[in-house]
């Protein structure tokens, strides 16, 4: 498996980041070189379940209890762009 | 002074803790202006903590100066994970282990630098805004990472000081046996992880790096326990099993002279049988790379620039606003990791890649599960090499760095508790030693590096 | 022509748990911006999700009465794609291991039904927008159906039956028609499939397809996402197939897997086997009610049990005309559930026997009513006596209130005279009132109209 510019292109794309030209033709090899290192993984053949974490957990709930929100004012203690107890985001294009 | 002299002495009253954090305070504000192991010291926070000690001497860490590493969460304190992204953010919750620590008495001095979101074993790969943490034996070398800091700072300080760490892949162990400490990783989810900014949700743990082994036992008795607010944290009764049969594995000494010299020295007094773990050595670390980068890629989404730190005005539309924050924020090892991740979870490649490295794991695990039905605890170096010349790291390509954890990915893979401690010296440069404890038979490791090393 | 119409709905509706899916914030709409919010449903670093235990059985419930395959376990996964109402621009739901596979509801063969968290909501402003983080983490279940629906109205119907049946689980609250969403899927004549995303209510589904039949007879169908504008009523592109994100998926690894045991399926204590679509059929059949009455009665569950008690002892047909005009609409207009309160229904059927046997008037029946609503230990006979509020249908006693009011109202009198009938019902509210209520509003009018006319 090897990736080109247009792949690593898509990829960057789809995790919202942009790459310079001079990223682009860094990452490309050392990208190259980590997937065929990956690709030993082929040579594992035995199907068994996938194990999620390290340890079996499972059944952890909480139960329908109401419990305090923060106000307001400490919801958006940390926003620089908010407007009327909202947060600003950038505009969607409908 | 150990941590269980000096929590006495702060009970008893013969140490006025609040002086005594003052001068903490001075000293790491020296240590940290040559050094750079802190991302924010906050002295109003501890002095305050102190004071609240002082008028009421209690808790099992009563007086404690304590680190946190920058990617756990104190209320009110700048959080970054040392990222420029997350420059400002400043949590309205403490994680639950800092809650844990204030609640024994432990005093918060501030946040430890760490590789960016704990992408890296050399601590190197900070944000733009962030120093790079120089290794307390010789500063023109490297402290290890990811919690390069909390490793640092804990070696470098010559009053109490525990640091609280955290790894992903083996964050812990290698800047303890870098910089000559012993850092402790606990089983997966014995320690809540409630307030850890996420890198691999999976494999993350936080545990304890100090210079003082009970200190360190100490603190990671505080910090561990179940917790509502974390699904995978474990109710677990601590039955501990005594480490009496010991196995060494023998390809973990594939590595550079000086340190096999070192750890081989210190084994000759132990008794132990060789053993291989041939599935761990030639699959875990791609396992654990597409697990942990996969899972961070998608952790990380999260940071676009809305709510909480970066946030540029508002100027274009959500795609190339988000785009905009995070290429201009976010390091090359972070943007490398996000876009491996990010392929290994595509569809077309999500089967051969992510879905392939779960069903790895699981071999892994059993691999390792099954030698504990022989043996208490596995032995190896801890690092392939000496702590490396910070020049020489820039010389290194990414997969040569990602080999450099080969000896403790797997066991991070497997959730599995082990404490890195200091073997010795090569000619003045520290070597660590890692001993490996099955399943929430954490204590049990603290118990027989005591009684043989 | 039209033939081959092909419709499949992605339906996502809100449970009306307590609290959120993965928080403690309560769970509840049209309240300030930003005041249900915490950590987790704001996506700050550091935060991580429970799963309430609730949702689990509310979407169980609803699996089991669509008569679902219910999976041995499930996992939650995340959905990547970025967007400023996802917190976390991954959204919690299910992949690979959902809560339940195949089932059938209404005649349509389901697919699949997860769990998933809710988004919060924008609201669209010139260069920006605002954000609402209230709604966000909200339990959905989303329910898949095949495309076996054939047209507007049948896929309006099948909607219909579906919030009766989930009403009448008490899994769903209609409060808002952004509470139920579809993402509606439809091709015509085996042409292209075109997806149109986030509608609201089964109104804008029926509007949605009418639209999209039309269109694609005019214009050929490419595979592709539209949009909805409600006010226009028109859809429109979002994207095509090209240009959508790859969401991919990895399980979630903040949560453990859930498995779905049998003792948690004894918990769930609805009778399945009668669920209104089956209760409706029975109304009209059995005791001989208005389609309307069925309806209104059989979707609340509360209702239905309360009619099904009343049935065995007075007229069903007239008690369920009477339940549904009164009872019905008041506890919706104060919102009460019936199911949420002690009712005393051995009391309701007395004050309904009591009031067909005509011992008390319209209008005592419905302020007993409204007692009983709200204190389960009211004695309707003793508060009758205690009042005095026997229905007067004593002739002479009548004639005197009659009288009275006729000699103390001449204006009416004479409108009602030169051909008002409005003065009439004038009249017979004063001789009411004169009665405080109790007098027989027939026998009133009659000799009203009797003395006027003389």
């Amino acid at each position: 498996m090897k990736i080109d510019k247009n792949v690593m292109q898509k990829i960057a794309k789809n995790a919202r980041l942009e790459l310079t030209e001079e990223e682009v033709n860094e990452f490309l090899p050392q990208l190259n070189d980590v997937l065929e290192y990956f690709s030993i993984l082929n040579e594992f053949k035995e199907d068994i379940e996938p194990a999620f974490h390290p340890i079996s957990i499972k059944n952890v709930y909480r139960g329908d209890i109401v419990e305090p929100s923060l106000s307001p004012s400490e919801a958006l203690s940390n926003a620089k762009n908010k407007k009327d107890n909202y947060f600003k985001g950038p505009k969607v294009l409908k | 002074m150990n941590v269980h002299d000096y929590v006495e002495n702060v009970k008893s009253g013969n140490i006025d803790v609040v002086e005594y954090i003052e001068n903490v305070l001075e000293e790491a504000e020296r240590i940290n202006s040559a050094y750079n192991y802190y991302t924010t010291i906050c002295s109003d926070l501890a002095i305050g903590l102190a004071k609240m000690v002082k008028n009421n001497p209690k808790g099992k860490l009563a007086g404690v100066p304590v680190s946190v590493k920058d990617c756990i969460c104190v209320k009110g304190v700048e959080t970054t994970s040392s990222s420029d992204i997350l420059k400002g953010y400043k949590p309205v919750f403490h994680a639950t282990v800092v809650q844990k620590l204030i609640n024994e008495g432990a005093i918060i001095i501030g946040k430890t630098v760490q590789d960016e979101f704990g992408f890296g074993s050399f601590s190197v790969n900070v944000g733009k805004s962030f120093k790079v943490p120089l290794n307390p034996v010789d500063p023109l070398r490297s402290c290890g990472g990811s919690s390069g800091g909390a490793a640092g700072v804990a070696a470098k300080s010559n009053l109490v000081h525990l640091s609280l760490a955290e790894s992903t892949g083996g964050s812990i162990a290698c800047p303890s046996s870098f910089c000559g400490v012993n850092g402790f990783t606990p089983t997966y989810g014995n320690v809540s992880r409630y307030g850890l900014i996420d890198y691999g949700s999976s494999l993350d743990k936080i545990g304890v790096i100090g210079k003082d082994l009970n200190g360190v036992e100490l603190m990671f008795d505080v910090i561990k326990g179940h917790d509502a607010n974390d699904s995978t944290s474990i109710e677990h009764i601590n039955e501990k099993k005594e480490i009496t049969k010991v196995a060494v594995i023998k390809s973990a000494f594939d590595v550079d002279d000086k340190v096999k010299s070192i750890v081989e020295k210190k084994l000759s007094d132990i008794e132990y049988d060789e053993i291989e773990l041939p599935l761990t050595k030639k699959y875990s670390l791609s396992s654990y790379s597409i697990i942990a980068m996969a899972e961070a890629s998608t952790n990380l989404a999260k940071f676009c620039g809305m709510r909480y730190g970066a946030q540029p005005d508002i100027t274009m539309p959500y795609n190339e606003q988000f785009t905009k924050v995070r290429s201009n924020n976010l390091g090359k090892e972070t943007k490398r990791r996000i876009i491996i991740g990010t392929f290994a979870r595509m569809s077309g490649y999500r089967d051969a890649y992510y879905i392939k490295a779960l069903k790895v794991r699981q071999a892994i695990i059993n691999e390792y599960k099954k030698t504990f039905k022989t043996y208490d605890a596995l032995i190896s170096p801890t690092m392939p090499i000496l702590p490396p010349l910070l020049k020489n790291i820039e010389n290194l390509n990414p997969l040569d760095i990602y080999k450099m954890d080969q000896l403790t990915v797997g066991v991070n893979l497997a959730g599995l508790p082990h404490l890195s401690s200091n073997a010795g010296y090569f000619e003045g440069l520290p070597v660590g030693m890692m001993v490996v404890g099955n399943h929430f038979n954490d204590n049990a490791i603290f118990d027989y590096v005591r009684k043989t090393w | 022509m039209v033939n081959n119409i092909k419709i499949g709905l992605e339906i996502h509706c809100q449970l009306n748990t307590k609290s959120k899916l993965f928080c403690g914030c309560e769970n509840k709409a049209n309240e300030e911006p930003n005041t249900l919010t915490c950590p987790v449903c704001l996506g700050h670093p550091g935060a991580k999700p429970v799963l309430n235990k609730q949702a689990v059985m509310k979407a169980l419930k609803v699996a089991l009465a669509m008569n679902c395959q219910i999976n041995p376990a499930m996992v939650f996964s995340r959905k990547s794609y970025f967007f400023p109402d996802l917190p976390n621009n991954f959204q919690v739901t299910q992949y690979e291991f959902p809560l339940a596979g195949k089932g059938f509801f209404d005649g349509i063969t389901i697919k699949r039904l997860h769990i998933e968290e809710d988004p919060g909501k924008l609201i669209h402003k010139a260069g920006y927008v605002l954000v609402d983080y209230n709604r966000s983490g909200v339990p959905l279940i989303e329910i898949v159906t095949e495309p076996e629906l054939t047209s507007a109205d049948r896929a309006k119907e099948f909607l219909r039956n579906l919030i009766w049946t989930l009403e009448y689980l008490d899994v769903y609250e209609r409060e808002s028609e952004s509470s139920l969403r579809c993402d509606v899927n439809i091709s015509i004549n085996n042409g292209s499939r075109v997806e149109v995303k986030n509608v609201n209510g089964m109104n804008d589904v029926k509007r949605v397809i009418e639209y999209e039949v039309e269109r694609q007879q005019q214009h050929q169908a490419v595979q592709e996402t539209r949009g909805w504008d409600s006010e226009k009523g028109i859809t429109y592109q979002m994207r095509t197939k090209e240009n959508e994100d790859d969401y991919g998926y990895i399980t979630e690894p903040n949560l453990p897997m859930f498995e779905i045991s049998n003792e948690l399926m004894d918990n769930i204590k609805v009778d399945l086997a009668e669920l209104p679509l089956e209760k409706i059929k029975k109304y009209i059949k059995d005791f001989g009610l208005s389609l309307n009455d069925a309806e209104v009665i059989a979707s609340d569950k509360g209702v239905a049990e309360l009619f099904e008690k009343v049935s065995m002892h007075v007229n069903p047909v007239r008690a369920a005309k009477w339940i549904r005009q009164e009872l019905v609409r008041h506890l919706s207009l104060n919102k009460v559930k019936l199911n949420n309160i002690t009712f005393n229904s051995k009391e309701f059927i007395k004050l309904l026997k009591l009031f067909f046997e005509k011992k008390i008037t319209d209008k005592v029946a419905k302020d007993i009513m409204k007692k009983l609503i709200k204190d389960s230990s009211f004695n309707v006979e003793k508060y009758i006596k205690d009042n005095s509020l026997t229905a007067v249908s004593d002739e002479s006693e009548i004639e005197s209130l009659c009288d009275s009011v006729i000699s103390s109202n001449p204006k009416a009198v004479e409108d009602y005279k030169s051909g008002q009938e409005n003065a009439l019902n004038f009249l017979m509210g004063q001789v009411m009132k004169l009665s405080k209520g109790k007098a027989s509003p027939d026998i009133a009018k009659e000799i009203l109209k009797r003395k006027i006319n003389k």
